[in-house]
């Protein structure tokens, strides 16, 4: 259990190319944190520099108040947890297991608890005395994963552990990891590319893209409040639809113009638009597909577009429009409320009217593309 | 019902097909086999057979021995030569630790670290190990006399030119770890091990057929070694090592009385190289392969 501070940490490999640009990030005791990105943004290298295995080109990265920078991965009580599992081949499961505590010189009868009792945890007692080639790939995932609980790390480090897994085993593991941070108790650092994975299990996300920090926030600020339009389009899925458009203020009341139409702010961004007093201006919106509907007949301000793909994924339909000006967006509509009439409107090639609420709107700079009402504010480390 | 039954007619004409022509091209290959094996093994046969003649000490005009005996076998313990065995062991098996760990250790620190002018060093060794081993000699010479490791003392002397340059034999063991994935060395650094633990825990046995393949290489340099054993060594019996105490008995003046006891010798040379073939051939084959292949 230990807090992890990085301080203006930078990577710069030896072919001159920076991965990390001055990463600043304090993560707290027990806390879980997910750095996700697309691939090449840099958060597998930032994991590996905090676990040792990586070396540091400037800054430094503190574990438990400790500046480790210089010191080797095995003096920095972490657990790492590798993509493509890094089990022993030449190891039973049992030996592996027991490997990090018989290096320690533990008596081997403190070693046979440990790594039964973990193994009791991850369900893999019966596979103890099996190598790692007779088992599927979700029981060496236990494995590794075992081979990391049993001992007594202060930091967990975990490097894209699910990505190797097929999708319905993902999904079983990544309920298990929650149970298992409850059971452990300790600092999660967790790496992934999957925005599920970082949502349903981090308490804090680091969203990464060229090296760079984009925002670090709880699911529900990066979900609700996305402090620039990357974040906005990385989280969630399908992503936020995003058109050009114009912030007009008029009479104290805000409306955006886009399509021909004119949505009114109303709720609580109206409320915030008028309270920090933005000027009208040329902006990017922004609106989840999940929060788009279709209009009544008599909505005058309905987007008008064509529908080109219907996906069917059960509960509700996707629907993949495009309008008349090119842009494309996605609506998602729960099936249940549909009325047959509408049912059949949906066909690929028909016009289909589309609109949401003010209050769902995001509002971004049409240039920094940045959040113009909630703008992300990096925290002094 | 039998199984058989259920085969399309024509697909078992095709396979007998294929199977007559297999047959031919099988007989080929294997006469091939046998012509090259009596090629190989004829003066090896010869060898054994002479060392069990006892009626004639010098050459013969026929093969097989009028009156076979261990006589010869016997007489070496008259000679020099359990001295130049025991002198070949030592240096053979000095050598095969000694060259096993540099090879080993060199192999992993270029597999695995990245240092200023890794790829130079490399580069470097490749060249240097294109000149042949024979332009040092005069200079090794000049060295080991200085360190009177020489004549009666060659021993530890050669032991030292076999182990000198064998960080340079790195090329199959280093292909063979770099097949090993990185991230085995970093779970196991993770997990608290040092680079040397790494080595020793979690490569080494996975790498058993190139361990081998390293020791049965770094035995037998030193075990059939003639020319620098000869050089160094400068015709004093005590500092010889077998090949070259078995060809001083080939001079005009000895080889009358001794031609049939230097066949004895050569058998008992190969026999402990044979054992440890025929015990390890499996593993030889593997890190030939292994190494070379994925390298």
């Amino acid at each position: 259990m230990a807090s992890v501070v990085l301080k203006n940490v930078v990577k710069i490999y030896d072919n001159k190319v920076t991965a990390v640009h001055d990463f600043n990030l304090n993560i707290r005791d027990k806390e879980f944190v997910v750095f996700v990105g697309p691939s090449g943004c840099g958060k597998s290298t930032t994991l590996r520099m905090i676990a040792g295995l990586e070396e540091i080109s400037g800054g430094t990265v503190e574990i438990d108040g400790e500046v480790v920078n210089d010191l080797q991965p095995k003096d920095r009580h972490i657990a790492m947890v590798f993509q493509n599992y890094a089990l022993y081949p030449h190891m039973t499961v049992y030996d592996n297991m027991a490997f990090p505590l018989r290096i320690q010189k533990m008596p081997e009868d403190e070693i046979y608890e440990r790594v039964t009792h973990a193994a009791e945890i991850l369900g893999i007692t019966d596979y103890l005395l099996r190598k790692p080639r007779a088992l599927s790939g979700g029981q060496r995932q236990r494995v590794a994963i075992g081979r990391a609980m049993v001992r007594d790390s202060k930091v967990f480090l975990m490097d894209e552990p699910l990505s190797n897994l097929d999708a319905k085993l993902r999904n079983q593991m990544r309920a298990e990891i929650i149970l298992l941070r409850k059971r452990l108790d300790t600092t999660f650092i967790y790496v992934t590319h999957d925005q599920t994975e970082a949502m349903t299990l981090g308490d804090r996300i680091v969203i990464m893209k060229d090296g760079y920090i984009m925002q670090v926030g709880s699911p529900g600020d990066v979900f609700y409040h996305p402090g620039n339009l990357f974040v906005a389009e990385f989280i969630g899925a399908p992503k936020m639809n995003t058109f050009k458009a114009e912030l007009v203020k008029e009479d104290g009341e805000y409306y955006v113009k886009a399509f021909g139409s004119k949505l009114i702010a109303d709720g609580k961004r109206g409320e915030d638009l008028k309270a920090k007093g933005v000027p009208g201006q040329q902006i990017i919106l922004g609106v989840r597909p999940e929060h788009m509907f279709l209009a009544s007949d008599g909505d005058p301000n309905a987007i008008e577009c064509t529908l080109e793909v219907s996906e069917m994924m059960g509960s509700e339909l996707h629907l993949h429009a495009i309008t008349d000006d090119g842009t494309r967006l996605i609506v998602r509509v729960q099936t249940i409320n549909l009325t047959p009439e509408q049912r059949k409107s949906l066909e690929i090639g028909k016009r289909i009217r589309v609109t949401f609420e003010g209050k769902v709107m995001h509002f971004f700079d049409a240039e920094t593309e940045e959040n113009i009402l909630y703008p992300y504010i990096p925290e002094e480390v | 019902m039998s199984k058989q039954e259920n085969y399309d007619p024509s697909e078992i004409k095709r396979h007998m097909g294929m199977s007559a022509k297999n047959r031919i091209s099988n007989t080929v290959i294997y006469i091939v086999l046998i012509i090259m094996s009596i090629v190989w093994l004829a003066p090896f046969v010869f060898i054994v057979l002479q060392s069990f003649r006892v009626e004639s000490t010098w050459m013969v005009g026929y093969v097989v021995p009028k009156t076979w005996g261990l006589d010869n076998y016997i007489n070496l313990a008259k000679t020099d030569f359990w001295h130049w065995y025991t002198n070949t062991f030592i240096m053979a098996l000095a050598t095969a630790v000694g060259q096993t760990v540099i090879v080993l250790c060199m192999s992993y620190t270029l597999s695995r670290f990245r240092f200023k002018m890794r790829n130079g060093l490399m580069r470097f060794m490749l060249i240097l190990g294109m000149f042949p081993g024979m332009l040092s000699m005069i200079i090794l010479y000049r060295l080991l006399k200085d360190l009177n490791m020489t004549q009666a003392n060659a021993v530890p002397g050669l032991i030292l030119v076999y182990i000198a340059s064998s960080g340079m034999g790195y090329y199959v063991s280093k292909g063979f770890f770099d097949t090993v994935p990185k991230t085995l060395d970093e779970a196991a650094r993770i997990d608290g091990a040092t680079r040397a633990q790494v080595l020793w825990k979690i490569i080494l046995p996975m790498a058993k057929p190139i361990v081998i393949y390293t020791i049965l290489t770094a035995f037998m340099g030193p075990w059939g070694d003639f020319v620098v054993a000869r050089y160094i060594s400068m015709n004093t019996p005590a500092g010889m090592n077998v090949a070259v105490g078995l060809n001083s008995w080939l001079s005009a003046d000895q080889i009358i009385s001794r031609y049939t006891m230097f066949c004895a010798g050569g058998v008992i040379v190969a026999i402990p190289v044979t054992i440890l073939f025929m015990c390890l051939q499996r593993y030889y084959v593997e890190g030939v392969t292994g190494g070379a292949v994925k390298g």
